[in-house]
């Protein structure tokens, strides 16, 4: 890690409210023009980490060594400095946006903000509309009377309105449907080539993992893992490779039977009858998983072959945590 | 090398106040906008204050058409006075009846019928017990007595006193019948050529001269105080709690102080052209005010100012919209029974006294009666007054709202 080349620089990390630690030893450094995901269920400390890095969270309560664009948000007096570095977008839109304007007057107010020039922003919002296909017709209509998914598009060029080094979304994709995730997914990723802009993407959805070039786990304050997704995943046993079964009648106590099996892993349950399994060296011991299940007389129904995605690892990666928490 | 590094400085100075100039300029249009966008906030603001003044006009004129008032007279008048050459006693002089045709030609004096307008107390010995019934049953407004010396004191030279009971449940119509009352008055001293006697001031001292509309005029001098306050209240009481994006806000180098100042000078400016408005519209609809305008306007300036400093105190403590409208409520029904309005200060307990006093409207009344009915200057204790809550106000919710939690 070196603090002055990353663009976001956070080493040993505490955060502390009243006795309650939120944020344990974090410590990640990120390169300029990276996407970042950070993922944790609710309650694992990435939004409060996040709002260390936007200035909104008084020092007392946090202690280590950070820097955002080589500046550090200890100081109060840094805060104006950094806060015009950065975007953000707030998972709710109603938080970013002034419903009862059009497009150009949001963007005339938050550029102000910024002393971006009135032309200069201008040109700068034609420039992020066209990026995120938000049509010339819409631009003169009140935000109250646009959709969802265009609502959501403002609210990104808002955040890259200054043309910030950083830009941090909380939850893009919460409460959007399937293809709007998707294209919500491919419109940040397009703002990311085009611009160069980093990002800091929070997240409990975990198809934002595509975009992402690398991701952040994080549980009960702890940073678990900090890689590229690829890479997390490929470190799983036989590369990620992932078995699964429909088994008829599945039950607590036949998986218990699967796991006497030693190369065996890590069993899921992906669905009512459906296991899927992760062991070691899968080219060699699947053939001898399958014949010891049915030594144990365990009836399989399908057997297919798998990659595990980012959610698999994720669920892996989670649920080891908390047999070792249970072991301890 | 110092020398360039402090004009550096200065430099650097300079442009951060630029900087946070052109923001705070930039808040106060966003400001404008948001109150041009809220199509209410404008009708409430600058076209329902106007449009009450002349909606209380048009049905004081309604109610202020010749409208004679009931009445009933009683004479204690002895008719008789003693010489002072001889000291004898004479009947010579007899005014009360000159004075009941007097009433009777008043067209603001209705005598009752078919009971005779007129009671001889000497002859009639329950004549007030039955004139009091009748003023009860509101037969009548009005009870004129004619004291045993009445006609002595004229014929001697003498100021002459007539006595009014007047119904005092509608505190609005008083003043018309006591003016209505002056009417038979004045026939009476020109038709029995007493004029000298009776020293008429045309603008009576603290009450409203008979060519302007006095109820228009006592309903507005309740009215004004409540309008700049009220409407100032209601207008900036949800201003802070309700604009989701200062979360956002918060997260660009605008200062906290800037998007709350702009607020201020936003909501004074529309309390400002309010103001005038409120008393163009009411001075048009024939507003007797004795003190100077400017006093008027700066006092109702003042209050309102407080109004707009209660609300945005409000709204920068309040959690929800509701919690904002509740503690509206709260302050304002305690604002007004405690503003002296409806029940005297002076009849309240001691500790409610205290607590009134401290209140912005307990000092307004005064203060804008004052201008209106006795030309006082408005620089005077409750002015100050008001000058203080308004800058503990100003002050407070500026601490209030640097202290405010929010999260983006």
């Amino acid at each position: 890690m070196n603090s002055d080349k990353d663009i976001v620089f956070i080493d040993d990390l505490n955060v502390k409210f009243g006795k309650k630690r939120v944020v344990k030893n974090v410590s990640l450094s990120v390169k300029p023009g990276e996407i970042i995901g950070v993922f944790g269920i609710s309650g694992a400390g990435k939004t409060t980490m996040i709002r260390v890095l936007t200035c909104q969270i008084n020092k007392k309560h946090w202690t280590g060594n950070v820097k955002i664009t080589g500046i550090s948000p200890e100081k109060k007096k840094n805060h104006p400095k950094i806060l015009s570095k950065i975007g953000y977008v707030p998972q709710l839109e109603e938080l970013n946006l002034y419903y009862d304007f059009k497009p150009v007057a949001n963007i005339d107010t938050f550029a102000s903000t910024y002393g971006v020039p009135v032309k200069k922003a201008k040109k700068i919002a034609e420039n992020l509309f066209t990026i995120l296909d938000i049509p010339e017709d819409t631009w003169k209509k009140k935000l109250a009377k646009m959709s969802g998914g265009e609502k959501k598009r403002v609210s990104m060029a808002l955040g890259l309105i200054h043309q910030p080094d950083i830009l941090f979304l909380d939850e893009p994709t919460t409460g959007v449907d399937a293809y709007k995730r998707y294209s919500i997914l491919s419109y940040l990723k397009k703002l990311n080539r085009e611009l160069g802009t980093t990002m800091f993407i929070i997240s409990h959805d975990m198809e934002c993992s595509l975009v992402c070039d690398k991701a952040a786990i994080m549980r009960n304050g702890e940073l678990l893992e900090f890689g590229k997704p690829v890479d997390l995943i490929a470190s799983l046993p036989s590369n990620g490779t992932i078995a699964t079964f429909t088994i008829e009648g599945i039950s607590k106590k036949k998986i218990e039977l699967i796991k006497e099996f030693k190369p065996v892993v890590n069993i899921i349950r992906a669905g009512n009858d459906v296991i899927e399994i992760l062991i070691d060296n899968y080219e060699k011991n699947i053939s001898k998983l399958i014949e010891f299940m049915l030594e144990k007389k365990i009836k399989i129904n399908e057997m297919s072959r798998e990659t595990a995605t980012f959610r698999r690892y994720f669920q892996i990666r989670v649920q080891r945590e908390e047999e070792k928490e249970r072991t301890k | 090398m110092m020398k360039k590094k402090e004009g550096k400085e200065k430099k650097k100075a300079i442009q951060k106040h630029k900087a946070s100039f052109f923001r705070f300029l930039k808040q106060i249009k966003k400001e404008f906008k948001l109150l041009w966008t809220d199509k209410f906030n404008i009708l409430l603001a600058l076209v329902l204050p106007p449009a009450i003044i002349l909606l209380i006009a048009f049905t004081a004129t309604a109610s202020s058409e010749i409208n004679p008032v009931d009445c009933i007279v009683i004479s204690y008048d002895s008719n008789s006075f003693i010489n002072p050459n001889n000291l004898t006693e004479s009947f010579e002089a007899n005014y009360t009846l000159p004075y009941v045709q007097a009433v009777n030609q008043s067209i603001y004096l209705n005598p009752i019928e078919p009971e005779s307008l007129f009671y001889n107390a000497s002859e009639e010995i329950y004549a007030m017990d039955k004139a009091r019934d009748y003023l009860k049953a509101g037969i009548i407004s009005i009870i004129i007595v004619l004291p045993i010396d009445f006609s002595e004191m004229l014929f001697l030279g003498m100021p002459g006193m007539i006595e009014c009971i007047v119904d005092g449940s509608n505190m609005l119509k008083i003043q018309d019948n006591l003016n209505a009352v002056l009417d038979s008055v004045k026939i009476f001293t020109s038709e029995n050529n007493l004029t000298p006697q009776f020293v008429f001031q045309e603008i009576e001292v603290l009450s409203i001269p008979s060519n302007f509309n006095s109820a228009f005029n006592s309903i507005v001098v309740f009215i004004l105080p409540l309008f700049s306050f009220g409407l100032a209240m209601v207008l900036t009481i949800l201003v802070v709690v309700k604009e989701k994006p200062i979360a956002r806000l918060l997260l660009t180098p605008v200062q906290r102080f800037e998007i709350l100042l702009s607020k201020y000078v936003t909501y004074s400016t529309i309390l400002s052209i309010q103001t005038a408005l409120i008393i163009g519209t009411s001075l048009f609809q024939g507003l007797y005010c004795v003190g100077n305008l400017l006093d008027l306007f700066i006092a109702m300036f003042m209050l309102g100012f407080t109004g707009v400093g209660l609300g945005l105190f409000v709204s920068c403590f309040s959690k929800t919209k509701t919690e904002a409208n509740q503690f509206f409520f709260m302050f304002f029904i305690v604002i007004i029974v405690l503003s002296g309005l409806f029940i005297p200060i002076d009849a309240m307990p001691l500790y409610l006294r205290i607590f009134a006093w401290i209140l912005p409207l307990s000092h307004a009344n005064p203060m804008i009666m004052g201008i209106l009915t006795k030309g006082n200057s408005v620089f005077g204790f409750d002015f100050y007054w008001l000058v203080g809550i308004g800058t503990f106000l100003f002050i407070s919710s500026f601490i209030i709202f640097q202290r405010k939690q929010y999260e983006a």
